[in-house]
């Protein structure tokens, strides 16, 4: 068992170890101390680390060195992430690889410095104009984001997508022991620009966006038939299913463990992949069930639409309801969840869908 | 499972106690984690971590409901010490809190004169060195040896262990004043 160590700083180190040749970014709570890390080892291994007067240069930077085949990342919160949308967007459209580190931060505008899961829907959409998706990655524990930084790189340069990796500020900010991975070398793309123009130059007007449309769409059913990631526990046999993603659904495994002692029948999603969305999982779920749950830490629900759409495709025969648990910030208690569950039972708790 | 919180103004060590607790049980093998409320806290404010440890899986890191409460001052005690669960454990600062407190009847109530206490012994920084150990002696789930291997361990991992003999001693004085 590894030493105890901090979220951002175990998940800046993992970036490293990932082959970060480039961080460009500004500081922000809750996940300035990725850049204050970077800041320091990245010049020690003759690597770049650029703070940048702004989240919109610090992005732009990143596009730039993804365009030369180089591993980039970038780190912020809600509201930063905001500012960096519009390059994430050029960065799709471009079909270049990078990863953006979201530690999320609950509110609307510039909101608070709670830990959340408010921006679910920006991540799993593609927060930027146009029509775009990223694959996001959502992990429980600092264990399991360090693990996840070389197959977030991995993935983006795979697909030729960006990768958002979306933790929480509680998760930034917490230690427990972890273990790092080993260092990795990753090549220079055959795609980057050289410094040559061997690549073919396409200006606005020569595009085909029909053909580009075809592409992207068998591009995005390609990555969800192949990269969705969940864990799951007790589903088959489940009159009751709970989904939740990272620290939430780390907790919510614990509300199941405990409900399970007390005689019901519960078991757990836990999306790893956010996008693509795990329907697989789903797949798995006793046919029977009564009802799907998402416990989610944000104030309107987010996660419960996918709950909905998957479970009303999987069992189609009829309506299984679904319900939200909205904790709105911070990590939802095993008792939130206990209690949540108990009301909806007791039928004192409307579905959502 | 153990769940610890420890809460005090910024400036008071509280986050370093909480981090001594996390460190001597993954010392001792076993699953631990820290999680801070951070933010605006700084230096003057309020400061508070929760620290859990046990063989098994520790699933939500954050508070739920501690077993036992360190109170470095009056305003931490009074938001926290309904909290704790019934039958647990509060350890308060008093130096600072004084004896006119509200005292639940299912908990018990330990107090040390943390800061007296550190003058005494000629550590006058080690009070909260001193309340990590008293809550690692009334939780007795780590010998003294244990704590003080593991928290030398976690020092020394800081580059900090020229103050091993000073945090070693108030270290004892904790762990023997309760």
């Amino acid at each position: 068992m590894g030493d105890m160590i901090k979220g951002n700083i175990a998940i800046a180190e993992a970036a490293v170890r990932a082959g970060v040749q480039l961080y460009a970014g500004y500081p922000i709570t809750p996940s300035t101390e990725i850049m204050e890390y970077l800041s320091g080892r990245l010049p020690e291994l003759g690597r770049s680390f650029i703070q940048a007067e702004s989240e919109v240069s610090s992005i732009n930077m990143v596009m730039g060195a993804s365009a030369c085949g180089f591993r980039s990342l970038t780190a912020s919160s809600g509201p930063g992430i905001s500012l960096k949308q519009e390059c994430i967007s050029c960065i799709s459209d471009e079909e270049l690889a990078c990863v953006v580190i979201n530690v999320v931060r609950y509110g609307n505008g510039l909101g608070t410095l709670y830990s959340s899961q408010c921006d679910y829907f920006r991540e799993t959409r593609g927060g930027g104009n146009g029509d775009y998706r990223c694959i996001v990655l959502s992990p429980e524990s600092i264990q399991e984001a360090v693990d996840l930084m070389a197959p977030a790189f991995d993935l983006a340069e795979k697909y030729r997508i960006v990768t958002i990796f979306m933790t929480e500020g509680a998760l930034g900010q917490m230690m427990e022991p972890c273990d790092m991975p080993d260092f990795i070398e990753p090549k220079r793309h055959s795609w980057a620009l050289n410094g040559t123009y061997s690549n073919k130059k396409i200006g606005i007007f020569d595009r085909d966006s029909m053909k580009e449309a075809e592409a992207l769409n068998k591009k995005h059913e390609l990555i969800k038939a192949n990269e969705q990631r969940w864990e799951s526990g007790q589903v088959e046999d489940a009159d009751y299913v709970f989904v939740a993603f990272g620290l939430p659904g780390r907790s919510v495994k614990g509300a199941v463990k405990e409900l399970r002692e007390e005689g019901h029948k519960v078991g757990f999603i836990r999306p790893i992949t956010t996008w693509p969305f795990p329907e697989k999982a789903f797949a798995e779920v006793n046919p029977n069930v009564k009802g799907f749950i998402s416990v989610e830490a944000n104030a309107t629900g987010q996660l419960v639409d996918d709950v909905a759409l998957t479970a009303k495709k999987v069992i189609n025969e009829r309506n299984v309801p679904v319900w939200c648990l909205p904790c709105v910030y911070g990590v939802p208690t095993l008792k939130f969840t206990k209690e949540g569950f108990g009301r909806i039972i007791n039928g004192e708790l409307k579905e959502v869908y | 499972m153990r769940e610890i919180l420890y809460a005090g103004f910024g400036g008071q060590g509280v986050l370093t106690s909480g981090l001594v607790m996390a460190q001597v049980a993954v010392f001792k093998k076993q699953q631990a984690t820290w999680i801070p409320s951070y933010g605006s806290a700084m230096r003057g404010g309020t400061a508070n971590c929760t620290v859990k440890y046990g063989k098994d899986t520790i699933y939500n890191p954050a508070q739920e409901e501690p077993d036992v409460l360190l109170a470095m001052n009056g305003p931490s005690y009074t938001a926290f010490a309904p909290s704790v669960k019934p039958g647990g454990i509060i350890v308060i600062n008093n130096d600072i809190i004084g004896d006119d407190i509200a005292v639940r009847d299912d908990i018990t109530l330990y107090k040390v004169p943390c800061t007296t206490l550190a003058k005494e012994i000629g550590q006058p920084r080690g009070a909260n060195i001193i309340m990590a150990a008293a809550v690692i002696k009334l939780l007795g789930d780590f010998s003294l040896d244990d704590g003080i291997h593991g928290m030398n361990d976690m020092f020394r991992k800081k580059g900090k262990e020229k103050f091993e003999a000073g945090n070693m001693k108030s270290f004892e004085c904790g762990y023997n004043a309760v």
